[in-house]
């Protein structure tokens, strides 16, 4: 079987001799999970931002869903993949001045060219499943971090992605937000979504990852299951980062 | 009020000294009022302005048309009246922008004729409906010319960001009065024989080409007040780079652009009067017109306060239209 995701040897410098990726190679198969942790300025975000073309890289190659892009970032392909990949941001990066309904069919209409009740249609049924279908006349603003959050999951939904990238999505959350939007995560996994998620909620990790990439200074440090990752973790720079999440 | 009754007592309290000189500072305002209002009153003749309202409003339409200029005006009224204070509905909201776009060609079509309606030259054209003209006319025109422009000077093509750049650049190091004079004297001239471009137009070009360089830079701060994230989302859901502009940047460009837009809209409001020194007969050159008539001969003070009222009246309209504007898309965003 194709693999989903498929790295080699990705390469990216901003200055020279100091890597941001530094020789990457890693594989996602359908329906599974791959967790990338690692210590800030490792590359974790410049990696998932290359998997839908962000980010260009310097050398090596990829293969998202057979489409195939090299260094030279060609955009007809990026805008390929982008169709069928969705992402979600940290930051959310909600649209402010359309409503939370407007948010969601946008692409949908506009990219995939649907009718506009049906793709209001689908976004209701996404909202209700995220449990704030009574938002969807809302603006972005009115609404709480992680209820945006979830608005912005079921954009990247909308699209009917293979396969979902998650770039830190409760870093900018309050503690208690956090779960709302990990539950949703974890319904995705459980109904067989590719998703690769850089995170550090270890708990998510453990429950739902398939496996976990260490990334540390743009180098691929361990790529263990999350059993072994999280109680046995092989490298000692991976359980000098655990320790320290750990006693935070 | 309690901060405001202390603040009194402290100014007026402290000493004699600075008790005196607030009493003597208001009988002075007082007496200067007194005496504005006197000449007003009774010292003024107000014949000029009372017995020639109708040309302030048409300029020199024929009398038995008048009712058309009348009728754009009455209906730019109304609709700035629905505007405020209209019944929220959405659909109503959703056809007001095109509902005032839609009355420039209702102007041009009243003020022009044609299609049943007998033909008036433009030279008839004159007063406040002249004036109302000009301004909407060059800023429904110099509001897209500006978008493109500065879209053009954020491009990535070098040709289209070094053509724009040029052209804003220039048109800002260019005094508004020249730009004029280059419309109404030069053009003809660079026409064929035969070929001839109505006045009144050649003002409107003249003020949209000079007004979108502005327009530009204000919609350039817009665009770049939107944070890269905003293109880096739409991206992200495969929207291209035609799409991403139409529905993520402009919108937001031009809510962030409103105040500094407006501050255009004034502006070439009363910009408009400078073309009163050149040919044109809007609400500026009717007062100067009039003044040349033996008639009403040295009555200078009372045509100029009165345009002065005027001016102030419409500029002060055109304020409150845009800052029940700017509330409505506050409102959009954090109350319905």
């Amino acid at each position: 079987m194709e693999h989903i995701v498929s790295a080699k040897n990705l390469s990216k410098s901003y200055t020279k001799g100091l890597y941001a990726l530094d020789n990457i190679s890693l594989q996602v198969d359908e329906g599974k999970v791959l967790v990338v942790m690692g210590p800030s300025g490792s590359g974790k975000s410049t990696l998932i931002r290359t998997f839908n073309g962000l980010e260009a890289f310097d050398a090596g190659e990829l293969n998202i869903l057979g489409i195939r892009i090299d260094a030279s970032h060609d955009e007809r392909r990026i805008r390929q993949i982008r169709k069928r990949v969705g992402m979600v941001f940290q930051q959310f990066n909600l649209f402010p001045h359309l409503s939370i309904l407007e948010n969601i069919v946008l692409a949908p209409v506009q990219v995939q060219k649907r009718l506009q009740t049906e793709a209001e249609e689908h976004a209701m049924y996404l909202l209700a499943q995220m449990g704030i279908a009574t938002h969807a006349n809302k603006y972005p603003s009115q609404l709480s971090g992680g209820e945006q959050q979830r608005v912005a999951i079921a954009r990247a939904l909308a699209l009917k992605p293979e396969l979902l990238l998650f770039d830190e999505p409760t870093s900018a959350l309050d503690p208690e937000r956090v779960n709302e939007v990990l539950d949703v995560m974890r319904n995705l996994a459980k109904q067989g979504m590719t998703m690769i998620v850089v995170t550090h909620e270890v708990g998510f990790a453990k429950e739902v990852g398939d496996q976990v990439l260490f990334l540390d200074s743009g180098k691929v440090i361990e790529t263990s299951t999350p059993n072994v990752f999280f109680s046995n973790a092989r490298h000692e720079r991976s359980r000098k980062f655990l320790n320290q999440i750990e006693n935070k | 009020m309690i901060k405001f009754t202390r603040n009194i007592k402290r100014t007026l309290s402290i000493n004699l000294f600075n008790g005196l000189l607030t009493l003597a500072i208001l009988l002075i305002i007082g007496l200067g009022f007194i005496f504005t209002l006197n000449w007003l009153i009774f010292s003024a003749n107000w014949k000029v302005v009372t017995l020639n309202l109708p040309l302030y409003a048409f300029g020199s339409f024929p009398v038995d048309q008048r009712w058309r200029p009348a009728l754009w005006i009455i209906s730019l009224l109304s609709l700035s009246v629905i505007t405020l204070i209209g019944p929220n509905r959405k659909w109503l909201r959703k056809s007001l922008p095109l509902a005032w776009i839609a009355t420039l060609p209702l102007g041009i079509y009243l003020l022009s004729g044609g299609l049943g309606l007998p033909m008036v030259m433009s030279r008839h054209w004159g007063g406040l409906s002249l004036t109302i003209l000009l301004t909407e006319c060059s800023l429904l025109f110099a509001l897209p010319l500006g978008i493109f422009l500065a879209l053009g000077r954020q491009s990535e093509l070098p040709l289209v960001k070094t053509l724009s750049s040029i052209y804003i650049d220039s048109m800002r190091a260019v005094p508004l009065i020249a730009v004029l004079f280059f419309g109404q004297l030069l053009i003809p001239l660079f026409l064929p024989i035969g070929v001839e471009i109505d006045r009144v137009w050649r003002a409107i070009f003249a003020f949209t080409l000079f007004v979108s360089a502005y327009i530009a830079e204000d919609i350039r701060g817009g665009l770049q007040a939107i944070p890269n994230t905003q293109i880096e989302a739409a991206a992200t859901l495969g929207l291209n780079q035609f799409q991403i502009t139409h529905f993520i940047l402009i919108p937001q460009a031009l809510r962030i652009a409103l105040p500094a837009l407006t501050n255009q809209a004034i502006g070439l409001f009363q910009n408009t009067s400078l073309m009163a020194i050149l040919g044109l007969i809007e609400l500026l050159g009717i007062g100067r017109s009039l003044l040349a008539n033996p008639e009403f001969i040295g009555r200078y003070i009372e045509v100029y306060i009165w345009l002065a009222s005027v001016y102030w009246l419409f500029c002060t309209f055109m304020a409150v239209l845009a800052r029940h504007l700017e509330k409505r898309l506050a409102i959009q965003k954090t109350n319905i």
